[in-house]
């Protein structure tokens, strides 16, 4: 084996410049896989950090029955004695915090124009981490202690034509069906990556909206993590947790409500694949090519060590080794070639058009990822060999007395 | 003494399209072990055609051959080619060498076929290069040595394996005539010296004449 290791090796350096292009072929595939695919992993990346932080959390609990039923009877799904819930759930490991929300259609009103509105009851305190990617532009955000107190999306205070310092009137149905109205205070205007969150969303203290509903329940506990790949252990342990105690809870993760996510990763996971197989192609060609030469230039050599009594198994081995050597040269240098134009591009970055629904524009990167090298890195070496199999066992077909006649 | 080489009725016919040419007809001869025998013939008389069919290169089309005492007839690739490295020596008229290899590996080549320890194959190598007159030729590349000092690489690589019977197909075609008859003094002093027997072709009367017996082909039979 080693001895055709040598042969296959001095061969490939016999014809530097032919290994070279085919090596080119490699690399330039693996540099492709890994800056589409580290691209890819980027954009998946700061979308899903974009809706987990912007308002899914990575974990939500509720009523069991809250996610079906919960849009059309949005009271009758509530969380009994939210507080003690939230000191459990933040013993949990991974979790970092735990908000209660509580939701709730009305209508607002500034004396002229009435309007409806989508209202979240948060905890300024809590929801500072899972609401990041909302973004104050005039006024504050809501402390701790406000009462009275909004905040209206961007679209939403532009439509009311109010600014921070503005009074608004909200009007709602608490929990019992009755009809409550409230005198607020707007203290800031927010914009996020969804338009269309920004068009009809406000926000006040949970403590006002539970006053405004009349309750002391909450609808969600939005869970977050200290990192999103912790995601399916907290669940499990909290879904266990609900089936031991016998609690009527249920927690969703992040990705079961991350809709468009969800969509946006399987287009391009679709057309990465494609991308994949066109570069194996060109790759498998591009070996395939090299190697048949290979195999035509060194007919009589073959004819010759066939003689000295190499069998069709050697010569098979010859050529593979030839191959798969090709495959991991061009592996190597692929990942440093590769790693170099993800770190280059990722240094001046990919300006990148707001996405769908959402009105700001984002650079994107190029990931390091990991899965992403080594499937560039087996792509090009099992390419490289599927590649040199015919062409191996073709010469390894060769009539040895015709072969031998190519010795000149 | 046992028959190195024993051939009965041996007949190769080649189909070219719709014609058939009868390379090799109604061969029956035998070789005795360390003999040095010269096939000698126009060309087109069958000769390498006849040195293929005994060193397992190409089977007969009728008639059977014995080799070494074994029946090398209807054997599958793989036998055949376990005779060949271990029991044939090749040498050919342009000599052959690996190009990559170096004189030294080339030499050592048949040996990790037949799969001979490192330290035995050291051993091996660099007596051979001592018996072809190279040793200070071990680290050359092919391109690097004269037409004679290749063939002299070739002719330790077919003594490598210790085989029991060198076939040299015009070995000294395309050396210049002195050089031819130092191959031929070589190859006849190493069939002295290790009793290897040796069988080649030649049109050369004076190579000939090194010969302890001259087979004659002509038209694909035996002329004498
Ligand atoms: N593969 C083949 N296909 C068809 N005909 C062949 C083949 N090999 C040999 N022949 C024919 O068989 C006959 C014998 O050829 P061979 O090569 O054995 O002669 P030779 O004695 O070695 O000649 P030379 O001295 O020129 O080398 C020739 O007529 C040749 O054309
Ligand atoms: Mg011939």
């Amino acid at each position: 084996m080693a001895i055709y290791l040598k042969i296959a090796l001095r061969n490939i350096w016999r014809n530097k410049g032919r290994s070279l292009i085919t090596l080119s072929a490699i690399v330039f595939g693996y540099i492709s896989i890994v800056v589409a695919g580290g691209f890819i992993e980027d954009v998946f990346y700061q979308m899903r950090e974009s809706y987990i932080h912007s308002f899914l959390g990575h974990i939500q609990v509720s009523k069991k029955g809250f996610y079906e039923k919960g849009a059309s009877r949005p009271f009758e799904f509530m969380i009994d004695h939210p507080r003690r819930m939230m000191e459990r759930i933040l013993n949990l490991p991974h979790v970092r915090s735990v908000t209660p929300r509580l939701e709730f259609a009305g209508l607002l009103s500034n004396g002229e124009n009435t309007i409806s509105f989508m209202g979240q009851g948060v905890d300024p305190e809590g929801e500072k981490r899972v609401s990041s990617f909302l973004t104050i532009e005039d006024g504050r955000s809501l402390e701790p202690g406000d009462r009275y107190a909004v905040i209206l999306g961007r679209g939403l205070a532009k439509a009311m034509g109010v600014r921070p310092g503005d009074p608004l009137i909200i009007l709602t149905n608490t929990v019992d069906g009755a009809i409550n109205g409230m005198d607020v205070e707007v203290k800031g205007v927010f914009y996020t990556s969804s338009k269309a969150f920004d068009d009809r969303t406000l926000r006040m203290p949970i403590e006002t909206a539970q006053k405004l509903l009349q309750t002391e329940k909450v609808q969600t506990l939005v869970i977050l993590l200290d990192d999103t790949r912790n995601t399916d252990l907290v669940l499990h342990q909290l879904r266990s947790w609900f089936r031991q105690e016998d609690l009527p809870l249920e927690a969703r993760p992040w990705y079961n409500m991350a809709d468009f996510y969800n969509k946006t990763v399987t287009l391009f996971n679709r057309q990465f694949f494609v991308l994949k197989l066109i570069i194996a192609i060109i790759v498998v060609l591009s070996i395939f090519n090299t190697m048949n030469m290979a195999v035509l230039e060194r007919i009589g050599e073959i004819g010759t060590i066939r003689a000295l009594g190499t069998k069709r198994r050697g010569v098979v081995m010859l050529f593979l080794a030839e191959g798969v050597i090709m495959g991991l040269i061009g592996g190597v240098a692929g990942a440093i070639a590769g790693y170099g134009s993800a770190r280059l591009i990722s240094y001046f970055g990919i300006p990148m058009p707001p996405p769908p629904g959402a009105t700001i524009e984002w650079v994107a990167t190029i990931r390091v990822v990991p899965e992403v090298f080594l499937f560039a890195f087996s792509l090009s070496l099992i390419t490289a060999l599927i590649s040199s199999v015919y062409p191996a066992y073709k010469a390894s077909r060769l009539k040895i007395s015709e072969a031998l006649r190519h010795n000149v | 003494m046992p028959r190195i080489v024993e051939a009965q009725g041996l007949y190769k016919i080649f189909h070219l399209g719709k014609t058939q040419v009868e390379a090799l007809v109604d061969i029956t001869f035998h070789v005795e072990k360390g003999e040095f025998l010269a096939l000698v013939g126009p060309s087109g008389s069958g000769k390498s055609t006849l040195l293929n069919l005994i060193g397992c290169i190409e089977p007969p089309t009728r008639g059977t051959i014995h080799l070494d005492g074994i029946d090398i007839t209807n054997l599958d690739d793989n036998s055949l080619s376990t005779i060949r490295a271990e029991r044939i020596g090749f040498v050919f008229q342009n000599f052959n060498l690996l190009p990559v290899l170096t004189a030294y590996e080339n030499i050592e080549y048949p040996l990790h076929i037949r799969g001979m320890p490192k330290r035995e194959r050291e051993e091996r190598v660099k007596a051979l290069l001592d018996a072809v007159g190279l040793a200070r030729f071990a680290n050359h590349r092919p391109a690097e040595l004269s037409g004679g000092q290749r063939q002299r690489v070739a002719i330790a690589r077919a003594l490598a394996g210790s085989p029991s019977i060198v076939l040299a197909d015009e070995p000294t075609a395309n050396l210049d005539h002195a050089t031819g008859r130092e191959v031929l003094k070589l190859m006849k002093g190493l069939n002295r010296t290790y009793g290897t027997t040796f069988i080649f072709s030649t049109h050369d009367p004076q190579i000939m004449s090194f010969a302890d017996r001259v087979v004659e082909l002509r038209d694909g039979r035996i002329a004498s």
